[in-house]
């Protein structure tokens, strides 16, 4: 087969293309249709240490992420994808150290290219970064705060779908999944620990997830996703918590430019109820707010790109967050959960594969008593 | 005039001629694949997708597809065909020919390139 592998330079294309031309056989494609292919095993990964240094505090070194990625095609229409992420480089009890979770264990039944069914450990399809989170792929040392405190990024959870595309880059999933756990939402991290995460979780009433895409314009991607579920299975028969979230995204990626942007909200009902209850359970109001909200923008800019020693590009991001948005009757919300950050700073990839990330973070609140601190951050990230 | 044209022609005939008995075949050029039976094409591979992901074509119609990725190594392997080839780092590219016949060719990544990687697919609808 001519295959030719070549530095981009349009010049070269012709003869290139020529030499093609003349060595092709008439037919250029050796036809394999009625041979099942030989069974494919891949493996994959990629890791990602962090340098962290609050203000006020001492700086940390974190192993923050070592994942491994697993491919199996058992047939060219059944095939197995697994993501095992080591977490803090540390497991012991209680995740006071590290976490060793299956972020992805599923089979994909391919039958059409508008139509194939999945099951098993899946990524939610919501927003930029749950499904895309590959260092080299994004900027910063660390993950958007949208993507951790609205959208609990890395979302992922047992259940079963269909996806696929439609016409010329129109796609989408719909995933019936188990919900979340409302005993485990707090004011700070919203519904993030709500995550059952596949462990022995509770299907009595499955969580229905769902995302369209629109990916046919060269570096754009428009996207829109929504995820609801009745998570409130602890307090059932006397009530409980129906949570609600939709997001939609944009990003643009060209040549040197990177441009992305991403809105997500979340609506919980019962939530004075659910406050009232964990009050009384563990002591404490958790003051978990009924909607959650949170936007970011993001300008990124390769300013050196295609050099011998790598590419470099700095980038600008603003968030805006708030995990109390809207409270339920009777409760205040706390000002410190209403959050803004400046997130600015650059990448250097020695390799596309690689990137050695710095980053400034400001983050402020809305409190006049309790300071958000700024950070200064320094990560070094592959994939494999 | 006219016997200096006698000349000309006669001295291009045996020139032809010697031609013909030295190499076996006409000097003139040999015309080269009529430009409209090639067509090609370019898809750009990202995380996680291809650009374009459908691609329809005349039966026949012989394929360039060149192919450039925009960030890691990616593969382009067309499903049922022993085309499966690495696409380089962001940098670099790809071509490979494809001859198609009447039908529907699905393509996709053959390298994991990420969580996303099973949705990198596209389509090659050839038609007569």
């Amino acid at each position: 087969m001519p295959v030719v592998h070549r530095p981009i330079g349009r010049c070269c294309f012709m003869p290139a293309l020529l030499i093609c031309l003349m060595t092709a056989p008439a037919v250029a494609q050796n036809t394999t249709q009625g041979r099942p292919e030989p069974p494919r095993t891949t493996v994959a990964g990629y890791m990602d240490l962090h340098f962290n240094k609050p203000e006020f505090e001492d700086g940390r070194v974190d192993f923050h992420r070592f994942v491994l990625l697993f491919s199996h095609a058992f047939t060219d229409r059944i095939r197995f994808v697994g993501e095992l992420e080591l977490e803090h480089a540390l497991v012991e009890g209680l995740e006071e150290a590290g976490e060793l979770e299956l972020e992805q264990a599923y089979i994909d039944f391919l039958l059409t290219r508008a139509f194939n069914v999945r099951a098993g450990m899946m990524l939610m399809p919501i927003g930029i970064i749950n499904e895309r989170h590959e260092p080299p792929s994004y900027y910063g040392v660390e993950r958007p705060f949208v993507d951790t405190v609205i959208v609990p990024s890395t979302w992922f959870e047992v259940g079963a779908g269909v996806h696929g595309e439609v016409g010329r880059g129109l796609r989408y999933r719909a995933f019936l999944t188990a919900p979340m756990n409302a005993a485990e939402f707090g004011a700070d991290e919203g519904i993030r620990e709500g995550r059952q995460k596949g462990a022995n979780a509770n299907m009595g009433r499955p969580a229905a997830t769902g995302r369209v895409e629109y990916v046919d314009y060269p570096g754009l991607t428009l996207g829109a996703s929504a995820w609801t579920g009745h998570s409130g299975f602890e307090f059932r028969p006397l009530f409980d918590v129906p949570v609600s979230l939709i997001e939609a995204d944009v990003r643009y990626s060209r040549d040197r430019i990177d441009l992305r942007g991403e809105f997500a909200q979340i609506w919980l009902s019962n939530v004075a109820r659910l406050n009232d209850t964990l009050a009384r359970r563990i002591g404490v109001n958790p003051n978990i707010g009924r909607s959650l909200r949170g936007f970011y923008t993001e300008a990124g800019y390769r300013a050196v790109s295609g050099a011998r020693f790598g590419d470099v590009g700095a980038f600008v991001r603003y968030e805006n967050f708030d995990t109390q948005f809207k409270m339920p009757q009777g409760y205040l919300p706390l000002p410190e959960f209403d959050r803004d950050a400046w997130v600015i700073g650059a990448n250097y990839w020695p390799h596309p594969d690689i990137a050695v990330k710095v980053d400034y973070s400001i983050l402020r609140n809305r409190s006049s008593v309790i300071e958000a601190p700024n950070s200064f951050n320094l990560g070094l990230g592959w994939w494999f | 005039m006219v016997v200096l044209m006698r000349y000309v022609l006669a001295s291009l005939s045996l020139a032809l001629f010697i031609s013909a008995l030295v190499f076996g075949a006409p000097v003139w050029p040999v015309k080269a694949a009529a430009p409209q039976d090639v067509r090609v094409v370019e898809i750009v591979a990202e995380r996680f997708r291809f650009t374009p992901s459908e691609i329809r074509v005349n039966a026949g119609t012989r394929l360039a597809i060149r192919l450039r990725s925009e960030d890691t190594m990616h593969g382009f392997h067309i499903v049922g065909t022993d085309i499966d080839l690495e696409i380089p780092s962001r940098g670099s590219e790809a071509t490979v020919m494809f001859l198609p016949e009447p039908g529907r060719y699905t393509f996709e990544c053959s390298r994991l390139c990420g969580a996303g990687h099973p949705f990198m697919r596209g389509v090659i609808v050839a038609t007569r």
